[in-house]
C-alpha cells in the first residue's frame, strides 16, 4: 500500500511539473502580450520598459523563471506574485476559493436533487408524456448557454433590475455578510449552474437506469417477490449511479478549478473562474499558472484520495 | 458499492469544509440621494440636461456609504506608480498632491498641499511652493507631519525600477539633474536617486530648478499622484524591494485612506474585487478644499455586463458606475426618458479623442494626397455610431479636445479653416476622388498592388465595428483591406505600436490626456524623435521637422493665452499633414442612482469622490 501511495505521489507531483511547463510554453510561444508592455501605460519610454521587465524579472532566461517558479511552489508553497496587482498569487486563490465552492456545493445539491430523479422516472416511465417532456426539457436546458440562461434570470428575477424583482442579482455575493446572506445570494448562480448540468446527469441517469433495469439480476428480483420500489432503488439505482459518480468526482474538480467562468462573470462572483479570466485578459502569468496549478493539484489530490481509499477497500487494486 | 457511494460523497464533504474554513466577509451598501450643483457643458455639445454637475448642492449631507461598480481594477495603490484614470480617481481622495484638482477646474490646479500658489521666477525657470502646517498622516504615522523632504523623496523614488513611474520623465525632464537621476536609479536600483534641481531648504519650502522655462509641463505633472508625499524613513524598507511594496502599505493624507491594520498594511484591498475606502482620521478639514461628505467608498469590481451592472445603479442597488461606459442600450433609455430621470446620467468631454492613424512611412500612405483622400471619403458620423452616437462625444475635426487650451484656438467643434478634406463629417466621395486623381490613380480610386494594404483592429465590440466600417469605407476608395482583428492589447503591443510590425491602417488608436495642459497631447503621440521601436504611441509614425520645431517651442511658451494660441496653430499644423484621421472626441458617461448628489470631476471625468454625497 505504501508502495502504491509513493508511486501515485510521485506522479501526481511529475504531472504537476508538467502541466507547469506546458502553461509556460503556450505563455512563451504563443502571441499574448507581453506583460512588461501592458504595464508601461502609455509613456513610449523604453527605459521605462527596461525598467519594468527587470521588476518583473522578465529579463531571464525561461528556464531560470521556471526553475525559480517550481523552487518557490514545491518547497514553500509559493506561487509568486501578480505582475499585475503585486498581490501574492496563493492569497488571491485563498480568497477568491471560498465563492468559487459555496457556487460549486449549491449547485451539486440542486442538480443531483433536480437531476437523478428525473432521471430515474424517465426511465421507470420510459416512453410516457412524463418521459418525453422531461427529455425535451433537459435538452433545452443542455442546450441553453450558462451565459444567456444567467442574464436571463437576471432580467427576470433579481431583485433591482429584474422583472419579478425576487432574488438578490448581479454583485450581490460581495455585499453579503453573513454566511446566510452569502448562501442567498447564490441562489440565482446556483439555479443556473445546476440547470445544465442536473439535464446532462438526468439523460445519463435515465440512459443508465434503463441499462441496468434491463439486467437479469433485475428479473430475479422481481421474481423472488422483492416490493418494486425495493428493486428500482436497491438494485437498479446503485448500479445505474456507478457512471455518474464518475461524472460527479470530475464535474466538482473542474468546477472548483475554474470551469464556473460564465456564471461567475454573470453574476459577478469573485471567484476562481472570475479570476482566470481577468488574469488572461491581462497576461498576468504568474495567476493564470497559479490557478492552473491549483486547479491540477486540486483533481490529482482528490482522485489520489479516492484511489487510495478504493486501494484500501479492494485489495485487487493493490495488485493492477 | 458502497465505493461508488464514497465517491459521490467525498467531493461533497471536501466542498463543504472549504466553504465553512473559508466564507467570510463581504459588506454593506447603502443609502443614496438626487442630483446637484453646477454643470459643465458650453462649446462640449454636450445637451445641457446631461452636463456633468461640478459641485456639491448646498443642503448636501455628511455620511453614508457609497458603492462605487466597475468592470476592472486600478493599476497601483502607490501614487508613485498610479498612471490610470481610474486609480486617479481614487487617489485624489486618499492622496494630497502640491496642487489638484476641484471638480470644476479645467485651466488651472488649486493648491493643496500648497498654501498657496506656487511662486514663478521671472525667467521661468524656478518653482517654489510652500506647503501648509498641521498636515499630518493617516494611521500608523499619524504623528508624522507632512515636509517638503517627503514631496522630494516621492518624487525620486518615482525613477526607481521598483516603482516605474511612467510619466516622471517625460512631463518633469527638465528639471536640473533629472539626467543624471536616472543614470543613478539605473547604477542603484533599490535607492532613490537625489535630484539635484529639487530642493527643500526647509521642511516647509519646496523649490524646482528647470534647465529650460517648461514651467507648465512640470506644473501639470505636480497635480498627478507622484507629489504626494511618502515618508521616507518609513517607505524605505518597502522601495528596497524590487518591486516595491510599498503600496501595501501606504499611508495618506486626503479625507480618506484605504482600510488598514494597525501596523499599516492595507486590508481594505482586495485585488480583482474590492476597495474600501473609509475616513482617514489624521484628515484636518481647515487645511483642504474638500468637502467630504461621505463616510466610506466601496469600489465593486468585476461587473463585465455593463447593461446590468448599469441598471444596477439606475435602480438604486448600488450608487455610481466607475470605469465602464454604461451599454449603448441604456444610454438611450436615459436619454430618451420614462422610467428613468435625465440627471441620473451625465456626460463629460474624457479629455481624450479617437483617430484612425495612416502609416505614413510606408506605400501607399507615405503620399500624402492619398492619406487626405481617405480623410475626406470616411464618413466619421458613421464610425461614431459604431460607439453609440452623438451622446458618445462630438464628431473630432481636429486634434486637441474640448475643454484643453488649443481646443477653441484650432476650431473648436468646427473644422480647421482650410482643410477641405476635414470639412464634411459625412464623407465627401468626390473630394476624395480629387485627391486620388491628384495622388496619379485617374479614376478617382486607389488601384494597383500598392493599394493592398493591411490593417489591424479590435477583435470585440465596439473597437472591432469601428473597424469595419472603416474597412468599408476604404474598399469603396479602391484599397483591397486585410484586416486583421486582434486582441485589443495585442493591437498595441504587437502592432501598431511596434514600427517594425506596424500595419498601413491602425483603426482603434486614440490619445487622453495625462494633464489638462495642451502639451501632454503632442509630445508622446506627435514629436518625431519620440517614435519608439516598442511601444511607440506616434502611430501616424510622423517625423516631420516642421511640427517637431512646434512642439519644442510651444513647450516653452509660458503665456497662457499665447500657449494656447501655438498649440492650437500646432493642431492645425498636424491635421495639415493628414497622418490620422480623428473621428470622435470621446466622452465619459456615468450614471448614479436616484439617491447619489453625484459631483463629476472635468479633470478627470469620472466621480469625484471628495465632492459627492447622500441623499438620507
Amino acid at each position: 500500500m505504501t508502495r502504491y501511495i509513493v508511486r501515485r505521489v510521485l506522479w501526481g507531483a511529475a504531472l504537476l511539473v508538467i502541466v507547469s511547463a506546458v502553461v509556460f510554453v503556450i505563455f512563451y510561444l504563443l502571441p499574448t502580450a507581453d506583460p512588461a508592455k501592458l504595464r508601461v501605460g502609455r509613456n513610449p519610454n523604453p527605459a521605462l520598459i527596461a525598467q519594468i521587465r527587470e521588476q518583473l524579472h522578465l529579463n531571464d532566461p525561461v528556464y531560470v523563471q521556471f526553475w525559480e517558479y517550481m523552487k518557490g511552489v514545491f518547497f514553500h508553497f509559493d506561487f509568486g506574485q501578480s505582475y499585475v496587482s503585486q498581490a501574492p498569487v496563493r492569497e488571491i486563490i485563498v480568497d477568491r476559493l471560498p465563492a468559487t465552492a459555496l457556487l460549486v456545493s449549491g449547485a451539486v445539491v440542486i442538480w443531483l436533487a433536480m437531476g437523478l430523479p428525473v432521471g430515474i422516472v424517465s426511465a421507470i416511465k420510459r416512453r410516457s408524456l412524463m418521459d418525453r417532456t422531461m427529455m425535451v426539457t433537459s435538452l433545452a436546458l443542455i442546450s441553453a448557454p450558462v451565459f444567456w440562461l444567467g442574464l436571463v434570470a437576471l432580467y427576470l428575477f433579481a431583485e433591482d433590475v429584474g422583472v419579478i424583482q425576487i432574488f438578490p442579482g448581479q454583485g450581490s455575493y460581495i455585499g453579503a455578510e453573513s454566511f446566510a446572506a452569502k448562501c442567498w445570494s447564490m441562489f440565482l448562480p446556483w439555479v443556473v449552474l445546476a440547470a445544465a448540468t442536473a439535464a446532462i446527469y438526468a439523460r445519463y441517469m435515465r440512459s443508465s437506469m434503463i441499462e441496468t433495469m434491463a439486467e437479469d439480476y433485475i428479473r430475479t428480483a422481481r421474481a423472488k417477490g422483492l416490493r418494486e420500489r425495493d428493486v428500482v432503488v436497491r438494485h437498479g439505482v446503485r448500479s445505474a449511479i456507478t457512471p455518474i459518480v464518475t461524472l460527479l468526482g470530475l464535474d466538482i474538480g473542474l468546477l472548483l478549478a475554474g470551469n464556473a467562468i460564465l456564471t461567475e462573470s454573470v453574476f459577478n462572483i469573485p471567484g476562481i473562474g472570475h479570476q482566470i479570466v481577468l488574469s488572461i485578459r491581462r497576461s498576468d502569468l504568474p495567476m493564470i499558472q497559479g490557478i492552473v496549478l491549483f486547479g491540477a493539484f486540486f483533481i490529482i489530490i482528490f482522485n489520489l484520495i479516492v484511489d487510495i481509499i478504493y486501494a484500501y477497500l479492494d485489495p485487487r487494486v493493490r495488485y493492477q | 458499492m458502497r465505493l461508488k457511494w464514497l465517491r459521490l460523497a467525498l467531493p461533497l464533504a471536501v466542498l463543504l469544509a472549504l466553504v465553512f474554513a473559508f466564507t467570510s466577509c463581504g459588506d454593506d451598501d447603502d443609502e443614496g440621494g438626487g442630483g446637484g450643483g453646477g454643470g459643465a457643458s458650453g462649446s462640449t455639445g454636450i445637451p445641457e440636461e446631461f452636463a456633468a454637475p461640478t459641485a456639491a448642492p448646498d443642503d448636501a449631507q455628511k455620511g453614508g456609504n457609497l458603492t462605487l461598480i466597475s468592470e476592472g481594477d486600478i493599476d497601483y495603490i502607490d501614487p508613485g506608480a498610479a498612471y490610470y484614470q481610474v486609480t486617479y480617481t481614487i487617489d485624489f481622495g486618499i492622496f494630497r498632491q502640491l496642487v489638484s484638482w476641484p471638480p470644476d477646474a479645467t485651466e488651472d490646479p488649486a493648491p493643496d498641499l500648497a498654501e498657496d500658489d506656487p511662486e514663478i521666477s521671472d525667467d521661468n525657470k524656478t518653482i517654489t511652493f510652500r506647503i501648509q502646517d498641521g498636515i499630518s498622516y493617516s494611521p500608523p504615522l499619524e504623528d508624522r507631519e507632512v515636509t517638503t523632504a517627503d514631496i522630494k523623496y516621492a518624487i525620486e523614488r518615482s525613477l526607481m525600477p521598483g516603482v516605474a513611474n511612467g510619466y516622471t520623465t517625460t512631463y518633469m525632464k527638465d528639471i536640473v539633474g533629472m539626467d543624471e537621476a536616472i543614470k543613478a536609479s539605473e547604477e542603484n536600483k533599490t535607492v532613490a536617486p537625489d535630484i539635484s534641481g529639487i530642493e527643500t531648504p526647509d521642511d516647509k519650502t519646496i523649490v524646482f530648478h528647470l534647465d529650460r522655462t517648461s514651467v507648465e509641463g512640470v506644473l501639470g505633472a505636480l497635480s498627478l499622484p507622484v507629489s504626494s508625499p511618502v515618508p521616507e524613513d518609513y517607505a524605505k524598507e518597502f522601495d528596497a524591494e524590487s518591486p516595491s511594496t510599498y503600496g501595501d502599505h501606504a499611508v495618506f493624507t486626503g479625507p480618506y485612506m484605504i482600510e488598514n491594520d494597525d501596523k499599516g498594511n492595507l486590508t481594505g484591498y482586495s485585488p480583482g474585487k474590492e476597495i474600501k475606502i473609509v475616513r482617514n482620521p489624521s484628515w484636518d478639514p481647515e487645511t483642504d478644499f474638500r468637502p467630504a461628505y461621505l463616510d466610506s467608498i466601496t469600489m465593486q469590481q468585476g461587473f463585465s455586463d455593463p447593461t446590468s451592472a448599469a441598471k444596477k445603479v439606475l435602480e438604486g442597488s448600488a450608487q455610481v458606475t466607475f470605469d465602464f461606459p454604461p451599454s449603448p442600450t441604456v444610454i438611450q433609455e436615459v436619454a430618451q426618458g420614462g422610467k428613468y430621470d435625465a440627471s441620473q446620467m451625465s456626460v463629460t468631454p474624457s479629455g481624450g479623442n479617437r483617430y484612425i492613424a495612416l502609416n505614413t512611412q510606408e506605400k501607399p500612405f507615405d503620399d500624402i494626397n492619398i492619406r487626405k483622400a481617405v480623410i475626406a471619403g470616411s464618413d466619421r458620423t458613421a464610425l461614431r455610431n459604431t460607439r453609440g452616437g452623438e451622446l458618445i462625444g462630438p464628431v473630432a475635426n481636429h486634434y486637441i479636445p474640448p475643454l484643453i487650451p488649443g481646443f477653441e484656438e484650432a476650431g473648436g467643434l468646427e473644422a480647421p479653416e482650410g482643410l477641405d478634406y476635414l470639412a464634411n463629417e459625412d464623407g465627401d466621395p468626390a473630394l476624395a476622388a480629387e485627391y486620388m486623381k491628384k495622388a496619379g490613380f485617374e479614376s478617382g480610386k486607389c488601384e494597383g498592388s500598392e493599394c493592398r494594404i493591411t490593417m489591424v483592429g479590435d477583435d470585440s465590440p465596439p473597437g472591432r465595428d469601428t473597424a469595419t466600417v472603416f474597412n468599408d469605407q476604404l474598399e469603396q476608395l479602391g484599397f483591397d483591406v486585410q484586416f486583421q482583428p486582434v486582441e485589443h492589447s495585442l493591437m498595441y503591443t504587437k502592432f501598431c505600436s511596434v514600427p517594425s510590425n506596424q500595419p498601413d491602417v491602425c483603426p482603434n488608436v486614440g490619445f487622453i490626456k495625462d494633464c489638462n495642459d495642451p502639451e501632454c497631447f503632442f509630445d508622446i503621440p506627435w514629436y518625431g524623435p519620440s517614435i519608439n521601436p516598442d511601444n511607440n504611441s506616434n502611430w501616424g509614425r510622423l517625423d516631420d521637422p516642421e511640427v517637431n520645431k512646434g512642439i519644442e517651442e510651444a513647450r516653452l511658451i509660458t503665456d497662457p493665452d499665447e500657449r494656447a494660441q501655438a498649440y492650437g496653430d500646432l493642431d492645425k499644423l498636424v491635421m495639415s499633414k493628414a497622418a490620422v484621421l480623428p473621428w470622435v472626441f470621446d466622452n465619459d458617461v456615468v450614471v448614479r442612482s436616484p439617491d447619489v448628489d453625484l459631483v463629476i470631476n472635468l479633470f478627470n471625468a469620472l466621480v469625484d469622490i471628495s465632492y459627492t454625497s447622500i441623499r438620507r
